[in-house]
């Protein structure tokens, strides 16, 4: 552990990606995708990552095409061991950006929808099923209601049902854990305009060990939660430690058995450590069978798969937001101006509040790939100019789809794999 | 009419017509090199963000229910345990608090 380290609080992981220094060409590559400068070393020397400045977010991890950056955390080998356990239910909660991204491991073509595979390789393996996509719908419903009571105390001056302070416009999206780290280390004071609902994740590792408890017939201390993602930076955000709310829950309410605390999610597996752990297991999920989710946690809409894609969750957000407001559906359902790869996307919806019979426009906007295109954002709400009501920020280009724990190589995420082939050696 | 003189140096560089070519389509291939890289990094880096992309928007296509609020089983989850949405329990589980982490942590 780096004793220096300031911005990480007792039990985190003090950052989840290092440069492994024999590998490192000092090439420059990764310099270019690092959204805080946080590599420092110059051309042709070993560079180094700085813990503080970094986010974990791994975009230098996959864009490095010598395969210098690593992860400090691996857990495949105790998951396995858990999964072996009989005494342990071991819940998988599945991101929805690994459902297009994990074929690419197992020999299929990159964007291969394969949630059926998926989900029958996770039970070989002896996982249960919780879709991060079903608490993705519950993410909505939390951070979509927060929106429309802050654009209504905004707007119409109502006051909270529940008596709690109501925060400011615009509001940030807070799925990301590198795009909310970016704000604690750097701009503190944009904490009130962060949504304050948890990434879905942290929601399922909840949902998990309070509600799932009935779901799946078993005590909250047997349930052991592993976030498999298509991200490093989920490691170091399961690692905090005020994400204990499960137990705290159980504690009170007298469901718990023990006095010690357990984590929401126990540990975090990257879309690639799965591959891995299903390898280690002898399962190649491409000859897999397709099996359905199996309880209720796995139910999911479209509105929570396309959180993978960067203006999904705006997406999502919009169409619960409009139907809630109006009272109708959104037609069309597809909210086409945040979609694509545009570095900055934003757009407008009038419609009529139904409870207070007005007219509004609702101005969002969408950013990705923070490493070009956050700071005009940030400075405009900093600054009180900010033209916008919600704002979604996602860490990667292209959103967790181009997460920093997805496949490599075998897609051309790295750029030296297209020109490999030219040369004899490999 | 007065004659107008010039001046002319036949081949300055003393170069064959041969040499020239050569050293002519050495130039206009150290000059392609960096443009087909440059379009095989590109091309290659978004036509894997563009195929997943169209993965999980064919996933929400296919849905049977493709909005948050008509997902049946968190509607339950919410009869049978979590309330309302900004509800007592959602507070307490679904909802956190951030850091400032500006100043000196550990």
């Amino acid at each position: 552990m780096n004793v220096t380290a300031k911005t990480y609080q007792k039990g985190e992981i003090p950052g989840v990606i290092a440069i492994n220094a024999t590998v490192c060409k000092g090439c420059d590559a990764c310099k270019r995708h690092c959204p805080t400068g946080a590599i420092t070393g110059m051309f042709g020397t070993t560079h180094r990552i700085d813990v503080d400045l970094c986010l974990s977010c791994g975009q230098c991890l996959i864009n490095c095409p010598f395969g210098a950056p690593y992860e400090t955390s691996d857990t495949v080998d105790e998951v396995i061991a858990k999964l072996k356990d009989r005494n342990n239910t071991v819940v998988g909660i599945i991101a929805p950006a690994v459902r297009v991204a994990i074929g690419e491991d197992f020999g299929l073509p990159a964007g291969s929808l394969v949630t059926g595979k998926l989900y029958g390789s996770m039970k070989k393996a002896g996982f249960e099923i919780l879709d991060n996509n079903f608490t993705a719908d519950l993410t909505i419903m939390e951070e979509g209601t927060e929106f429309i009571t802050r654009a209504r105390h905004a707007l119409f001056g109502e006051k909270s049902e529940h008596g709690g302070e109501i925060g400011p416009l615009p509001q940030f999206t807070s799925c990301c854990p590198a795009w909310v780290r970016f704000v604690e280390t750097r701009y503190p004071t944009l904490i009130p305009h962060l949504s304050s609902a948890k990434s879905p994740q942290q929601m399922a590792g909840t949902v998990a060990k309070t509600y799932g408890t009935n779901v799946w017939k078993k005590s909250p201390e047997s349930i052991y939660t592993v976030g498999i993602m298509p991200c490093t930076a989920k490691k170091l955000e399961a690692s905090r430690p005020e994400f204990n709310a499960a137990y705290k829950y159980n504690k009170k309410n007298g469901r718990g058995l023990t006095n010690k605390p357990y984590p929401d999610v126990d540990t975090v597996l990257t879309t690639r450590d799965l591959s891995r752990l299903f390898k280690k297991l002898k399962i190649d999920l491409a000859q897999e069978e397709e099996v359905a989710g199996g309880s209720l946690l796995a139910d999911y809409t479209g509105a929570g798969t396309i959180f993978g894609n960067t203006g999904g969750v705006m997406e999502a957000a919009l169409r619960t937001a409009y139907a809630v407001l109006t009272g109708s559906e959104l037609k069309p359902l597809e909210f086409k101006p945040v979609r694509g790869l545009q570095g900055m996307k934003s757009a407008s919806v009038t419609l009529k509040d139904a409870k207070y019979n007005k007219e509004v426009t609702v101005k969002v906007a969408v950013v990705h790939n923070m490493a070009e295109n956050i700071q005009p954002v940030v400075n405009e709400v900093l600054a009180g100019r900010s033209p916008y009501h919600f704002i979604e920020v996602m860490n990667c280009p292209g959103g967790c789809i181009n997460g920093g724990g997805q496949p490599v190589c075998s897609s051309g995420s790295s750029w030296i794999s297209a020109i490999r082939p030219w040369f004899a050696w490999k | 009419m007065e004659k107008q003189s010039y001046q002319y140096i036949e081949n300055p560089l003393q170069v064959t017509r041969r040499e020239f070519i050569t050293i002519g389509g050495i130039v206009v291939a150290f000059l392609a090199i960096p443009t087909v890289w440059i379009t095989l990094v590109t091309s290659s880096s978004s036509r894997y963000l563009q195929a997943r992309t169209k993965g999980l928007y064919q996933d929400d296509t296919k849905a049977a229910v493709r909005v948050s609020h008509g997902n049946k089983s968190v509607a339950r989850y919410y009869k049978e345990f979590g309330g309302t949405p900004l509800g007592q329990i959602s507070e307490e589980l679904l909802h956190t608090k951030y850091i400032n982490r500006t100043k000196v942590l550990s």
